[in-house]
């Protein structure tokens, strides 16, 4: 579910980073009233534990893995607020450091995998929890708040996903970011989740919550005793704003027409681009004829192109050179 | 000592399809390799970490916002000059990462194709494909606790890049308390595992308790030598040679940007 | 049974493992020395196939065991069936949620029928003297219990070659005894015994064979153990012992300790 850069606008990853702003206020606030502020460093070492779920590769019928989020499992375990705190640093720590899913799109993913999965996943949970007073209410509350804020969580994605071809065009109505509407995105999303990555984060979840709950369950997060429900109305009110807050912010308002909103309420033919790319063909010669780019001064241009030249073949020497070299010591030793 | 335990069993293991384990060991190597291998990093001639950050992110964003082909070719002539001075093992790590998404991503459009949606399906790979290289040249060319102390000029907050650091410290430690834990359980999978779910929760299970028991003596610990939530982290910023040229290529990229935009 | 030739290996670009040649027979306890990073834990695991010789050849019982060989499940599941490994640190080494679980762990894969797993753990939990912790969960006992569950949860599979890291680690004096008395008894019905130490006071109580390991990875000395302990210029060389150890030999028990005076 890591959204790597360019699928979404950068106006897009700014107005979901934009929102993350309070959400991560208000969690840090939340964190520093149930533990002591000298405490706030061991979030680290829940980050690097929320960091560590994604690696497990999790068996799955036939033979095969999938990978977990963990974000509900880690929410039941350390708290929402904690849980949306360590799920953060660990996306910040996958973009950044080992570039893996976008830089821009961290607002999008960290709102999506920080804050919907875990929120959803632990009030869903709880909610369970609250009512049936059990261990199996426990377990059922884990199993369908995992399922649920992976889906959610999914949902939002593939809404961000779809709102783009709305969005943002080109000057010739070609969308500029993910091309897919709404009617094609969310069942892509969806479907996927709901039939596979929902079961592993499911099996995922409730396996280790109920080792942890026979071990040491004094680890598990409490919570506030009482039963909340304005708080469900706030998460659920979020989350439905959202897309309504991409589109006010969206540049490209203006260029809305009446068809296109329809299309989108009807659910009616996806992609209606302009045929006429598929009759012309796209030639890949016309990005660059004869080494120089267009709207560029030729001399600038054939430079460039002389040093991607360049450059590739000293980066094609450079690692055949370094794969020679470890043989050459393996044969060696 | 009992009799069973003074003959040989004669076993014969049954088949199970127990891969999980094998896969899961290779993906914490994998981290546990990446993490050390930018630790132990020797210092190179290059731009300070701040620059080096926060232009990779304009970079990103400008890739991203570009419409003009002209200027992307600009950036992948640019990201493949700084590729070069990169050691070859690193440009092959970067550019399989980078090729693996951008393929994956051109399947994903392909179906656009048919819509006569010639745009993205090969503009959007291509984007995809520089911004991965980017932001994997400052990821394996820049000593991680220098990115962390980099974030400070951006005004996040100390406390916070202590948290930085102490999770990439501890993703460490506890990627390597999570390999023992599956190779003992990959030493001890001697037959067909009926329980499979449960060995993995095990595993992940008991490490997320180590974890609690390792952040309870780091707050000791840490209580003991005075620590009371306040943190500040000192760093020195010198402006050499190396900067200079930075922030005059980059200059460039600005420009250039602005007139094809 | 085991046979070693020429092994090197090396860990993220370090050498761990120097021209090392060794053969151990059935039936046989040999002790590792050296100081710490000297690459006796290396050279354990890859005797039980968590790493694989760089160069050189490993054998076991007149089998060659590589990558290649390790991926053919069956192949791979019995060598760990025949060769178990105690881990140094028990905590990465037990991820059930009871002692009885977590002994029983392999003799279930092994296709044992229920009351065979049962009989075969109570046997294993009475050898160990754990049959009042049968419900308790392995986390949370001391480190003592811990190492000896870890013990047990080998044992069950019945293993023809026991490899022991560093088994004293952490144990009480009177544990430590009873722990080497315990090997002493497990080669007496037949098993074949390989174990890391420090403790100098009882290796050569567990072991008539002691191979030294200096800090070039190599082996230094492969002799009987009072021999190599009576060595004190070479145990010296090798930085295992400081200029103060010496040996009480009053005639009937002669034993080694430290003054730190």
């Amino acid at each position: 579910m890591h959204i790597p850069d360019n699928y979404l606008s950068p106006a897009t990853c700014a107005v979901l980073g934009a929102a993350m702003v309070p959400v991560l206020g208000v969690s840090i606030k939340k964190v520093k009233e149930e533990i002591s502020k000298a405490k706030l460093p061991q979030l680290g070492i829940g980050a690097a534990f929320s960091f560590l779920t994604m690696m497990f590769n999790v068996p799955l019928p036939g033979g095969t893995t999938g990978h977990a989020v963990g974000g509900t499992l880690i929410a039941i375990l350390l708290g929402p607020y904690s849980a949306c705190l360590a799920v953060s640093v660990a996306l910040l720590i996958q973009a950044l450091m080992f570039g893996d899913g976008g830089i821009l799109a961290f607002g999008a993913n960290a709102f999506n995998m920080a804050f919907v999965l875990p929120f959803v996943g632990y009030f869903v949970y709880k909610f369970i929890r609250d009512r049936v007073q059990s261990e199996k209410g426990e377990i059922i509350g884990a199993a369908v708040g995992s399922y649920f804020g992976i889906n959610v969580a999914a949902l939002c994605a593939a809404i961000e996903f779809g709102l783009q071809p709305l969005l943002f065009k080109g000057a010739d109505g070609q969308p500029l970011y993910c091309p897919y509407p709404l009617s094609v995105s969310i069942p892509a999303m969806l479907i996927p989740h709901l039939l596979v990555a929902g079961v592993v984060e499911l099996l995922f979840t409730v396996f280790i919550y109920a080792f942890i709950r026979k071990v040491s369950p004094g680890m598990i997060y409490e919570g506030a005793k009482k039963k909340s429900k304005a708080v469900y109305g706030l998460i659920v009110a979020l989350i439905c704003l959202t897309p309504l807050g991409l589109l006010a912010t969206g540049t490209a308002w203006g260029e809305w027409g009446m068809d296109e909103i329809q299309e989108v309420i009807t659910g009616g033919s996806a992609l209606n681009y302009t045929p006429s790319g598929m009759a012309n063909g796209f030639s890949f010669s016309a990005l660059m004829p004869d080494y120089s780019v267009s709207g560029l001064p030729d001399a600038v241009g054939y430079i460039a192109s002389a040093v991607v030249g360049v450059a590739l073949v000293i980066i094609i020497f450079k690692i055949i050179a370094a794969f020679k070299k470890d043989a050459a010591a393996k044969t060696k030793a | 000592m009992p009799e069973w335990l003074q003959k040989n069993e004669n076993y014969m293991p049954r088949e199970d399809k127990d891969t999980f384990i094998n896969k899961s060991i290779l993906s914490f190597l994998a981290l546990i390799a990446r993490i050390k291998a930018q630790d132990k990093k020797e210092d190179r001639f290059q731009a300070n970490a701040f620059f080096r950050v926060l232009f990779t992110l304009m970079l990103v964003v400008f890739v991203s916002v570009s419409r003009t082909f002209s200027f992307i070719y600009l950036v992948i002539a640019y990201l493949l000059l700084l590729l070069c001075f990169m050691p070859g093992r690193e440009i092959a790590k970067i550019l399989r990462t980078g090729l693996v998404m951008t393929l994956f991503t051109a399947i994903i459009l392909l179906p656009t194709v048919f819509y006569g949606n010639t745009y993205s399906i090969f503009i959007i790979p291509v984007k995809v494909l520089v911004s991965i290289i980017a932001v994997n040249i400052l990821s394996y060319a820049t000593r991680w606790d220098q990115i962390t102390i980099a974030l400070k000029r951006f005004h996040v907050p100390d406390l916070m890049i202590f948290i930085l650091d102490i999770t990439l410290k501890y993703i460490v430690m506890l990627g390597e308390f999570s390999v023992e834990m599956l190779y003992a359980l990959r030493l001890r999978s001697v037959g067909k595992n009926a329980g499979k779910y449960n060995a993995l929760s095990g595993v992940a299970g008991t490490l997320f308790l180590k974890s609690r028991d390792m952040a309870e003596d780091m707050y000791a610990a840490m209580e003991c030598r005075g620590f009371t939530g306040e943190y500040r982290i000192c760093q020195k910023f010198r402006f050499g040679l190396a900067d200079a040229a930075y922030l005059l290529i980059n200059a460039g990229i600005i420009y250039i940007f602005i007139r094809l935009y | 049974m085991i046979e070693l030739q020429n092994v090197s290996f090396s860990y993220e670009g370090h050498r761990a493992l120097n021209d090392i040649s060794l053969k151990i027979e059935k039936g046989e306890s040999v002790s590792l020395l050296g100081a710490n990073g000297t690459g006796k834990s290396t050279l354990l695991k890859l005797l039980c196939g968590i790493v694989t010789p760089d160069s050189g050849t490993y054998a076991f019982d007149g089998r060659e065991i590589t990558q290649k060989a390790l991926k053919d499940p069956k192949f791979s599941k019995q060598f760990h069936q025949r060769i178990g490994f105690v881990f140094q640190n028990s905590d990465t080494q037990l991820f059930c949620t009871n002692v009885f679980d977590e002994v029983a762990f392999g003799p279930r894969q092994m296709g044992y029928d229920e009351r065979a797993v049962e009989e075969r753990v109570e046997s294993c939990l009475s050898l160990l003297e754990l049959q009042d912790y049968k419900d308790r969960q392995p986390y949370h006992l001391s480190g003592g219990e811990k190492k000896k569950v870890a013990i047990a949860s080998v044992l069950a599979m019945n293993p023809e070659v026991l490899v022991l890291d560093e088994p004293m680690n952490g144990l009480d004096p009177k544990t430590e005894r009873w722990l080497a008395g315990f090997l002493v008894e497990l080669l007496s019905s037949g098993k074949t015994l390989i174990v890391s130490t420090h403790n100098l006071e009882l290796v050569q109580e567990i072991s008539k064979r002691a191979v030294l390991f200096d800090s070039t990875h190599a082996i230094a000395a492969d002799l009987q153990t009072h021999r190599l302990l009576d060595d004190i210029e070479l145990l010296k060389r090798v930085n295992l012992v400081d200029k103060y150890y010496h040996r009480h030999d009053d005639g009937g028990h002669g034993h080694y300790h430290i003054h730190n005076y």
